[in-house]
């Protein structure tokens, strides 16, 4: 077996337990079932480009993209466990390069991501059926979704975790920027009608663009700002993606 | 594990290995040459440069200068080809905190690609061999720090090698686990199999070694078995000497004996240190006899490889400063 795939397979293992799978999946579903219809009575329908949503349409398509980024945590927590626990060094030992554990995380995240999102897209589908319009893309455009939001968020929470050794700063860090970015998103409500400073930094969070896209998949709303979105996920997935590769390569024992 | 020539040759060559830190030696043109199918002890003070060095010969740093050949293979240049055919416990605990002994043994062969049938036999095989019965089914975050450290070591032995880096393996260790570790390293090496061993416990090293070099301040101060480094710095012995009662005047009594070091004495119990021991043995016996005080108890002793590590380590730091 490649060492990447043998790496991965290490990764999942230590990764998935229980209260990861709970974090996964409770979490979102109590999101798109409770709070979904609770707030049906508060909002009614939502816009998305050209197209009206209702809420918990709007949200279960919203949760796809929050589940592809929290799932992407492991990545980040992968790679401080095993700073913190010798692991890293115990690998970087052994018959593998940086670069296999690199690639090993991103597969691992890309694999994770994908799961995450086919789950929610699959528990969630009874209340997003009748507004969906399959097309020849719907499917590439959600697993474009899914491999560069990964990779994005993956990223994020592997520079992070490059850089702090204390589990308290590390939890505090991370909860406060993935806080941010599922709040300050499109995720869970519509930029129309915030307030413009907000509305602005929407904008400035990946997750809006990763939503949207999956959004544009889902209910086939294709525009010129939606590619625009697609180019800015890839560049930022890319760039911050050469950042985590640069951090970790450089990370001493 | 490839033993076919019984021809000794040399695992570990380092052609002046420097390691720096911001100015800082670590590692000060260090040459060793360890040959196969023994045990070679690397002993140091705190700081000597032991772990750099382990890290250097494990490919885990790059050197500032010098060469290093492990296996025959340039480490620098092929750093993965090495790590391929070597062992590495290093000083700090790794273990994967979620998984249970039994699992965190299997996952770790199936890194090194150890094929499910032998990974399954090698996991009976070493929870044997170390004890782990008891312990199979717990996390390793619920282990005790020995424990822990049981399992890294055993963890190391799923997969073939033919050198082995084991960087204080014994910490947190009680005696008889111990015991048992050097003898379960004993027989491995009469397999073949090539040990780099770091230890402060040098009774380990003492019963573990063939050949032993000593670090300090990053540079190598002696290199040669246990049996030649006590020849070369253990010419002094100690004589410890228990009395009846209590002697007031006793330093008074021997200070006229020439090369009478008195290391400790509590008016019962004396021990002198001497590169003359049997003769000033012989004299304070006399002496004693002399002055009507009796000895309950007498024994002289070789010095251990404690004492020449102590005399080797302040001998380079005299002539350092």
């Amino acid at each position: 077996m490649h060492p990447v795939l043998r790496l991965v397979n290490r990764n999942i293992t230590i990764s998935i337990n229980p209260g990861f799978l709970i974090w996964q999946i409770i979490f979102p579903l109590i999101y798109i079932f409770v709070a979904g219809f609770a707030y049906t009575s508060l909002i009614d329908d939502v816009p998305f480009e050209n197209t009206k949503l209702d809420y918990p349409t709007y949200l279960a398509t919203g949760m796809i993209g929050f589940n592809i980024m929290n799932s992407t945590l492991i990545s980040g927590i992968i790679i401080w466990n095993d700073r913190r626990h010798g692991m890293f060094e115990q690998i970087m030992a052994g018959p593998f390069t940086r670069t296999d554990y690199i690639l090993s995380n991103i597969c691992t995240i890309g694999i994770v991501g994908m799961l995450s999102a086919a789950i929610i897209a699959f528990v969630g589908y009874p209340i997003f059926f009748d507004s969906i319009e399959f097309s020849a893309f719907t499917l590439p455009i959600l697993i474009f979704a899914s491999i560069f939001g990964s990779i994005l968020f993956g990223s994020i929470a592997s520079i992070i975790s490059t850089r702090l050794r204390s589990s308290e700063g590390f939890n505090v860090i991370i909860n406060t920027v993935f806080l941010f970015f599922a709040f300050v998103s499109t995720a869970f409500y519509p930029v129309s009608g915030t307030p413009e400073p907000l509305a602005t930094a929407f904008y400035i969070n990946p997750l809006t663009y990763l939503v949207d896209i999956i959004r544009a998949g889902f209910f086939g709303t294709f525009s010129n700002f939606i590619i625009t979105e697609m180019f800015v996920l890839i560049i930022l997935a890319v760039g911050l993606f050469s950042i985590a590769t640069r951090l970790l390569t450089r990370l001493d024992f | 594990m490839d033993r076919g020539s019984d021809r000794i040759v040399s695992c570990i060559v380092t052609n002046l290995l420097s390691k720096s830190y911001d100015n800082v030696i670590a590692v000060d043109g260090i040459d060793l040459d360890v040959k196969s199918g023994q045990v070679f002890g690397f002993l140091g003070p705190n700081g000597a440069g032991k772990s750099t060095t382990i890290k250097l010969l494990t490919t885990l740093v790059q050197p500032t200068s010098g060469s290093v050949t492990i296996l025959g293979i340039n480490a620098i240049k092929h750093p993965l080809k090495v790590r391929n055919r070597i062992g590495v416990v290093l000083q700090q605990p790794s273990y994967e905190p979620t998984l249970t002994v039994e699992k965190s043994l299997e996952k770790y062969g199936m890194m090194w690609n150890v094929d499910r049938k032998q990974r399954k036999d090698k996991v009976e095989e070493l929870i044997e061999s170390f004890d782990l019965q008891e312990i199979r089914k717990k996390k390793n975050e619920d282990l005790s720090i020995g424990q822990r450290r049981r399992v890294q070591v055993a963890r190391e032995f799923m997969h073939e090698m033919e050198l082995l880096f084991l960087d204080e393996p014994t910490i947190g260790l009680d005696p008889s686990a111990r015991r048992k570790l050097l003898d379960f390293l004993k027989n491995k090496v009469k397999t073949g199999l090539t040990i780099f061993y770091t230890t402060h416990v040098l009774t380990e090293a003492e019963y573990l070694c063939d050949k032993i070099a000593i670090i300090n301040k990053g540079k190598i101060i002696a290199v040669d078995s246990p049996d030649e480094l006590k020849n070369r710095f253990g010419n002094e012995k100690t004589i410890k000497i228990h009395m009846a009662g209590i002697q007031q005047n006793l330093l008074k009594l021997l200070s006229g004996i020439q090369d009478c070091k008195i290391d400790f004495n509590s008016g019962t119990n004396i021990t002198i240190n001497s590169n003359k021991s049997e003769l000033v043995l012989m004299q304070v016996l006399q002496l004693l006899n002399k002055n009507n005080i009796i000895i309950e108890d007498l024994s002289a002793m070789p010095t251990n490889l404690e004492e020449i590590f102590i005399k080797a380590v302040n001998d380079s730091n005299a002539s350092s400063s």
